[in-house]
């Protein structure tokens, strides 16, 4: 019961610190964007285990990407119960200022942001699933017990609608 | 509403005060991250190297470094070179796609016909470049745009006819323009076409082979025979399937029947980044490998045709699938066909290679023949005569060329 409470006072605490970090980072929007390097992607899945997690591959050079990521930024506006990580994953050297851009003008500042930041690509696509060949877009739909599902190519946003609503609704 | 709208307007002007520090920023981060050993425009900074054999035997490379295209020659077999020389002066936005590289030919009176793609503008949109060396590979012409077109090109492919025409193919997107105006969706982009009959000083106009093939993969290109460019490119088949086609001219000028290189039912609204290669064998049978990701197979598939690109074998599966093979290359010489492709172990990139003496029929079991512990360009294959060498760009290694032997 004690227990409870306190994990209870962590989230709230939790939550205070992430409040104060999201208004850091509003207010320094370019900035928002991390660097995907190696380990990245155990460090995403361990953050948002428990969570129903859409994690989203795109290029700025990538023509459906450029269609795709506006639908993305209203599919999160309209579901805030979904954590929304999106990896920009074309190679290095990676163009910071126009991945910003095109996040920002999708809607999706605010979404957890990251760049491929390692030029050895193989070894973080690998990390992320051992049989992608670096096709863009992909969707990763993580389930809160950690059960993934790809998407390869552009993602029918009914159907990641579809799939939110299967999601356990989190407090 | 107002008020968030001047909140809006002060976030933005928070944002460009940022952008500065922020550019640069960014600026050391390519550098940490890159795939190039380093800045310079020397070879070992190099992230993509594509050699040539001349009919004399001299080995010349064009490679991506620093932002340019830079131009080398070696008369010993890759061991020395000559002083590289840039073919532009000022550096450029290169197309730095996963199948973008420059490419060159070299024909017998020592011309050397170059051609890239850059970035045009901020939106990503691409333009090949073309430029000639009638020096030797001195001094460059400066560069020009190989189409007068606006729209979006990349992934030109380059041949040397046995005339010394220079053919080349590319994807163009100027056909969704119409398409735009009229309402109509446009899908992928066009492959056209155009040669050049002065060793690489003017093209021809450009001339649409077939509209619709997916825009961000590498073509294969190789000769039928004299005047016979083939061409084995990404195609969008009804319903967005992206599996690959080919097309064989019956002139430079003639675009004949495209016909499907194998049905993988690859329904995929995005782009692979990953195109097919494909060489003529002096009996005329085509040879083409390839990465799919369709419901009828994936992974990567090699195949022939015996006549002349209307049917092909079955697909045979290259690689260990857990070892997410990738970059398949093929040529064929005389006597050998050699096929190549990288593989992955979570730590080391490996280039496994097989060969088949009966044009394709039956191959030798894979072998690994070079590896690395970092980023790499995809493996290449080149012959001069007889002699078939895998050319590799590596960021931990530097560039190697590497006779193959006797795989069988």
């Amino acid at each position: 019961m004690k227990r409870e409470i306190l994990k209870r006072k962590i989230s709230a605490a939790v939550a205070l610190c992430g409040l104060l970090a999201l208004t850091a980072s509003s207010m320094a929007a370019p900035q928002s964007l991390k660097p995907f390097e190696r380990g990245t992607w155990r460090e995403v899945l361990r953050a948002h285990a428990g969570r129903p997690t859409l994690i989203h591959f795109w290029g700025v050079t990538c023509g459906p990407c450029k269609i795709e990521l506006p639908q993305l930024g209203k599919f999160m506006a309209d579901h805030p119960e979904i954590d929304v990580v999106t990896v920009s994953a074309d190679l290095v050297p990676n163009l910071t200022t126009a991945t910003q851009a095109m996040l920002d003008k999708a809607g999706l500042a605010a979404a957890e942001n990251f760049i491929f930041g390692d030029g050895f690509v193989e070894r973080l696509r690998f990390e992320i699933d051992p049989s992608w060949q670096g096709d863009i877009p992909r969707t990763m739909l993580v389930t809160p017990d950690g059960a993934i599902e790809t998407i390869e190519g552009s993602a029918e946003i009914s159907d990641l609608g579809r799939w939110s609503a299967k999601q356990p609704r989190q407090q | 509403m107002t008020r968030t709208s001047r909140l809006r307007s002060g976030l933005a002007g928070l944002a460009i005060a940022f952008l500065s520090p922020l550019t640069a920023q960014a600026q050391m981060a390519h550098q940490h991250g890159s795939e190039a050993a380093c800045e310079g425009t020397e070879l070992r900074c190099a992230t993509k190297v594509t050699p040539f054999f001349a009919a004399d035997g001299k080995l010349w490379l064009a490679w991506m470094a620093g932002g340019r295209v830079s131009v080398a020659n070696s008369t010993d077999g890759g061991k020395t070179y000559s002083a590289p020389v840039p073919v532009t002066e000022q550096q450029l936005n290169l197309d730095w796609g996963p199948d973008a590289r420059p490419k060159l030919v070299v024909d017998s009176k020592g011309t050397v016909a170059v051609a890239f793609s850059i970035f045009r503008d901020q939106a990503f949109n691409g333009q090949v470049l073309t430029t000639r060396s009638s020096d030797g590979g001195q001094s460059f012409a400066p560069v020009r745009p190989i189409t007068a077109s606006n729209e979006s090109q990349r992934f030109e492919a380059m041949a040397l006819d046995q005339d010394g025409t220079v053919f080349v193919a590319w994807l163009d997107k100027r056909n969704r323009v119409p398409a735009k105006a009229a309402g109509r969706s446009y899908e992928g982009a066009g492959l056209f076409f155009s040669s050049s009959r002065d060793g690489g000083a003017t093209y021809a106009e450009a001339t649409l082979a077939q509209d619709n093939t997916c825009e961000c993969c590498r073509l294969g290109l190789a000769f039928a025979g004299p005047g016979r460019p083939v061409v084995v490119f990404r195609n969008i088949y009804e319903g967005s399937v992206r599996d690959h086609a080919v097309v064989t001219f019956s002139d430079l000028t003639t675009p004949g029947e495209v016909t499907r290189v194998s049905s993988d039912d690859w329904q995929i609204k995005a782009c692979p980044h990953q195109g097919p290669s494909l060489t003529v064998a002096p009996t005329g049978t085509y040879h083409v490998t390839w990465f799919t990701g369709g419901k009828v197979r994936k992974g990567l598939f090699y195949a022939q045709s015996r006549d002349g690109g209307r049917t092909f074998s079955e697909p045979m599966a290259l690689g260990q699938a857990d070892r997410n093979p990738t970059r398949p290359y093929v040529l064929a010489t005389q006597d050998v066909t050699t096929l190549v492709w990288k593989e992955f172990d979570g730590e080391r990139t490996t280039v496994m290679a097989i060969q088949s003496k009966d044009d394709g029929a039956t191959w030798s079991k894979p072998r690994a023949i070079a590896s690395t512990d970092n980023a790499s360009d995809h493996p290449l294959l080149v012959a001069n005569g007889r002699q078939v060498f895998l050319s590799w760009m590596t960021k931990s290694d530097g560039y190697r060329l590497q006779a193959i032997g006797d795989e069988s």
